[in-house]
């Protein structure tokens, strides 16, 4: 079927007449065009001037990536303005992205979404930067253009195309906790073909941050990556790509002295691609994506017999057809139609669900009176099992004048109900709790009952009649670019989203075992607001400094209105009593920082071919879990405390064609081990690089 | 909930019409008793997905100790379970008789804002459910889950209770777990050590805490 869609339109494409030039359209909001404009694909899903772009965004560049060493995508994103990563207790590491948490944030890698998320956390370490062009971070709902998950915003991450000539390269780093990282990178064009191939080898021997007892913080593990793309141009207007990447990580698996396994995580992605451009001002696109991700971990007793097994099983299939037309060099429309189709084997749902849903969307990016840019947006999606979503997004961005401009942005986004939200049946082998999913509940709480399982039920079956509505949000930007020479500039945005529909647990019903039977609901609000500020200056072509500085509040609306009330009880520490708080005492959500900011130094100096850089990341306290007893962070609950990570790296370069680095990453071997697991301490690194 | 709630207001104003009504002389009255009570251990055995069992650790609040006698109790412990000296049983394993005219409600407040006694919102043990519900959040605790498993008292719950021989009184749970640490660790500190101060109105009839 599939196949003879593809003939279909390759004899489509084929037909058409073909009598121009494909050339990058862009629009220019200055009469002096730069030679190295930067470009934004993910903000209009066609390469897109990134300095008028009305959309609050950051891109981080390869020049980035490479001389600060950040082989995992994690440490890069911890060092930008406003972005944290948040380890989730699985050991998964998510981005928390205008103060809402790692579901909220769609991550893509060349615009087509990654999967495997397991428990809600897509685990960024995944994610090796060794082939890696640039990292395009979108904040703000963006479900107007990418659907589902894209509600507090978007990172895209653009991996390098097949360029002309002949390009390769070998790297290798070795740093502490013997992590060695092995890459290997061919990039070639040769007339229509182009070729492009990564593989990535890593190590590591995970570390420890308690000691004492039989586990490891990060057990060891290794992991494999491989991408090729291969590319060919039909003709000048038809271009053809089919792009493989494969992802294999095992690690061992230790919960007591006396059980262990190891678990191992397998991830293919294919996607068969078509450009096409009909003449200057139609060009189409179709993508064929299909990804796989399978986790499954296993358990045995000292005696080596198996203790317990589990697996995940996620398939997504995803074609799309898309089309730019534009009116002129100012009026672009942008349009696409497409299918998503998922499942997921996992032993602990109640069947093998299915998702399918189709969509459309539709963007105008328009350009007039030489100062205003306007992109107006909305997305239909029609979805099997939760309600249909219709995401609409505007943004205006006007130029005051040479120095000085205001955007603005306002849009709708949504997180669709996952897998695990609706057909959960999860017994807590331990604890003898119960977990369900929504839609399990009409099934599985008769079962429970008649079993003699049951003391009472205390939310009726008939509540879950209804279906689970998806997590929306409608969010707000509002910025200013100040930009008073080539030298410097200062952005500041303003940002609020607030959270309607949110997914939470609640007691559904009590076992006789004294347990609770716990299912997802729509219940809370919540809001995050804010402040970001970057800046950058170039003090001469050797020095630059970059700044960054984000305000964040995000709070639970209900929690609000409780501690108004006086409501909140809290006590100074166990044995001590309650007392009654007031509104000023609440805190916010767990795992925020009111304040984060960034400090990075970048320094040549060219007569010793030397390229360095200082780098400081700061935040202020936050709360992980309530300590004192009444279920929310106040001002008398046990904060983690502030901290700074300081990191520096050198890299000098040898008859053009080689380079050496040094680097040390957590400069004064910051740790704390009760609170944070993902910040290692220490980790000193020297690389080798190779262009072949 | 709402519905549960509005149940137990029902059956509390269909039945809880037991308070009593004389007056004493109120210069006999004797002086209310504030203690605590540390490390009160109520071990369970089973749980974790099997029956529960063990005898549960009764409390007497007029002599401010533990008591073995099958009649004269007024709450009584078991792991996270805390029950009263009146309704009926739920028929667990090893669990007591309830002879006695014993009832709780869970106030919102401080030890000290809980003044005076709601008896209208009183209610038993049932066979379907204990007056304080079990499980995280339901009743006196949270359960925090993985990986930290800790069990909280929750603040601002205050448990007033009628004793089994219908007289008040009113407890704040500090800690369930030994010598009350001020950062429990689920697993190195022993669970099922009751801490808890309570208020004791040894005057018949009397609803204030005075």
């Amino acid at each position: 079927m599939l196949n003879k869609f593809y003939i279909i339109l390759i004899i489509l494409t084929y037909s058409q007449s073909l009598n121009s030039q494909e050339k990058e359209k862009m629009v220019n909001d200055s009469v002096k065009i730069r030679k190295l404009e930067q470009v934004i694909v993910s903000a209009t899903r066609v390469k897109r001037q990134f300095s008028s772009l009305p959309l609050p965004a950051q891109i981080i560049l390869n020049k980035e990536i490479r001389t600060t060493n950040s082989i995992r995508l994690s440490d890069l994103l911890n060092e930008q303005t406003g972005l944290i990563t948040v380890s989730d207790f699985g050991g998964g590491e998510g981005i928390q992205l205008q103060g809402l948490d790692s579901q909220y944030t769609l991550i893509l890698i060349d615009g087509l979404p990654v999967i495997g998320r397991s428990a809600g956390t897509l685990d960024l370490n995944r994610i090796n930067t060794g082939n890696v062009q640039q990292i395009e971070v979108v904040k703000g709902a963006s479900s107007s253009l990418y659907g589902s998950e894209a509600l507090g915003g978007v990172i895209n991450i653009i991996t390098k195309m097949p360029k002309d000539g002949l390009n390769s390269s070998l790297d290798y780093s070795l740093s502490t906790f013997n992590s060695q990282d092995l890459s290997f990178n061919l990039n070639t064009k040769i007339k229509q073909f182009g070729i492009l191939f990564f593989i990535n080898n890593h190590i590591s021997d995970g570390y420890d941050l308690l000691d004492g007892d039989f586990q490891q913080t990060v057990e060891p593990f290794k992991n494999h990556t491989l991408n090729t793309k291969l590319t060919y141009n039909i003709s000048e207007k038809i271009l053809l790509t089919a792009s493989f990447k494969n992802y294999i990580e095992t690690q061992n698996n230790v919960v007591s002295k006396s059980l262990n396994g190891e678990s191992e995580i397998n991830e293919w992605t294919n996607l068969f691609k078509i450009d096409h451009s009909f003449n200057e001002n139609i060009k189409s696109t179709f993508e064929f994506y299909t990804a796989r991700y399978q986790a499954k971990e296993y358990l045995n007793d000292i005696s080596g017999n198996l203790f317990s097994k589990s697996s995940f099983d996620q398939v997504l299939i995803k074609p799309e057809l898309r089309s730019t037309f534009s009116l002129d060099k100012q009026n672009s429309f942008i349009g696409g139609i497409g299918l998503t189709s998922e499942r997921i084997d996992r032993v602990e749902f109640i069947d093998t669900p299915k998702f399918n849903s189709t969509y459309a969307y539709i963007q105008y990016d328009g350009y007039f009176n030489n100062n205003t840019s306007l992109i107006l947006g909305a997305r239909f999606d029609n979805h099997n099992v939760y309600n249909s979503q219709f995401s609409p997004k505007a943004a205006i961005r006007v130029k005051i004048n040479n120095n000085f401009s205001i955007k603005s942005s306002i849009g709708y986004g949504f997180k669709a109900p996952d897998f695990r939200q609706l057909y959960f049946n999860f017994s807590n082998a331990t604890f003898g709790y119960t977990v369900l999913g929504y839609n399990a509940v009409s099934k599985i709480i008769p079962q429970l009952k008649s079993e003699g399982q049951l003391a009472s039920i205390i939310v009726p079956i008939s509540n879950f009649d209804n279906e689970l509505k998806a997590e929306n949000a409608i969010s707000f930007n509002f910025g200013i670019n100040y930009s008073p020479s080539s030298k410097f500039k200062l952005d500041i945005n303003f940002f609020r989203n607030d959270i309607k529909d949110l997914i939470d647990t609640q007691v559904i019903a009590q076992k006789t075992n004294g347990q609770n039977v716990f299912s997802y609901y729509n219940i809370a609000r919540v809001f995050t607001e804010g402040l970001e500020l970057n800046s950058l200056w170039k003090i001469n072509n050797n020095v630059a400094i970059s700044g960054g500085y984000q305000l964040l509040i995000a709070k639970d609306k209900e929690t609000e209105i409780q501690f108004k009330n006086g409501n909140i009880y809290a006590r100074l520490n166990p044995s001590s009593p309650s007392f009654q708080l007031n509104s000023n005492d609440y805190f916010g959500l767990f795992n925020r920082s009111r304040h984060m900011g960034n400090i990075k130094i970048f320094y040549n100096i060219p007569k010793w071919n030397l390229e360095t850089n200082l780098r400081v990341t700061y935040r202020t306290k936050y709360g992980l879990s309530d300590t004192n007893g009444n279920n929310s962070l106040d001002k008398y609950d046990n904060f983690v405390n502030p901290y700074s990570i300081w990191s520096m790296d050198v890299t000098k370069t040898l008859y053009t064609k080689y380079q050496i680095g040094y680097g040390v990453k957590n400069i004064f071997d910051f740790k704390d081990p009760q609170n944070i697991s993902n910040i290692a301490g220490k980790i000193i690194y020297i690389k080798f690089n190779i262009n072949l | 909930m709402k519905n549960f709630k509005l149940f137990i207001l029902l059956t509390t104003a269909i039945t809880g019409f037991n308070s009593c009504s004389e007056e004493e002389d109120a210069i006999q009255l004797l002086p209310v008793q504030t203690k605590q009570i540390t490390n009160l251990h109520a071990p369970q055995s089973g749980g974790m997905g099997q029956p529960v069992s063990g005898d549960f650790v009764k409390f007497n609040f007029s002599t401010g100790e533990t008591t073995t006698n099958d009649k004269e109790w007024d709450i009584a412990f078991r792991g996270t379970s805390i029950i009263v000296n009146g309704g009926t049983s739920l028929e667990t394993i090893d669990e007591p008789n309830r002879t006695g005219k014993g009832a709780v409600y869970i106030a919102s407040g401080t030890m000290a804002s809980v003044t005076e006694i709601d008896t209208t919102l009183l209610t038993q043990d049932s066979e379907s459910n204990y007056a304080i519900l079990t499980g995280g959040g339901n009743g006196w605790y949270d359960y925090a889950g993985p990986p930290t498993h800790l069990i909280s008292p929750i603040a601002g719950k205050i448990l007033v209770f009628k004793t089994h021989d219908g007289l008040y009184a009113k407890v704040e749970i500090l800690s369930y777990y030994k010598d009350s640490p001020s950062q429990p660790d689920a697993f190195k500190d022993g669970p099922n050590y009751y801490t808890f101060n309570y208020v004791y109105q040894p005057n018949k009839g009397i609803v204030i805490f005075e």
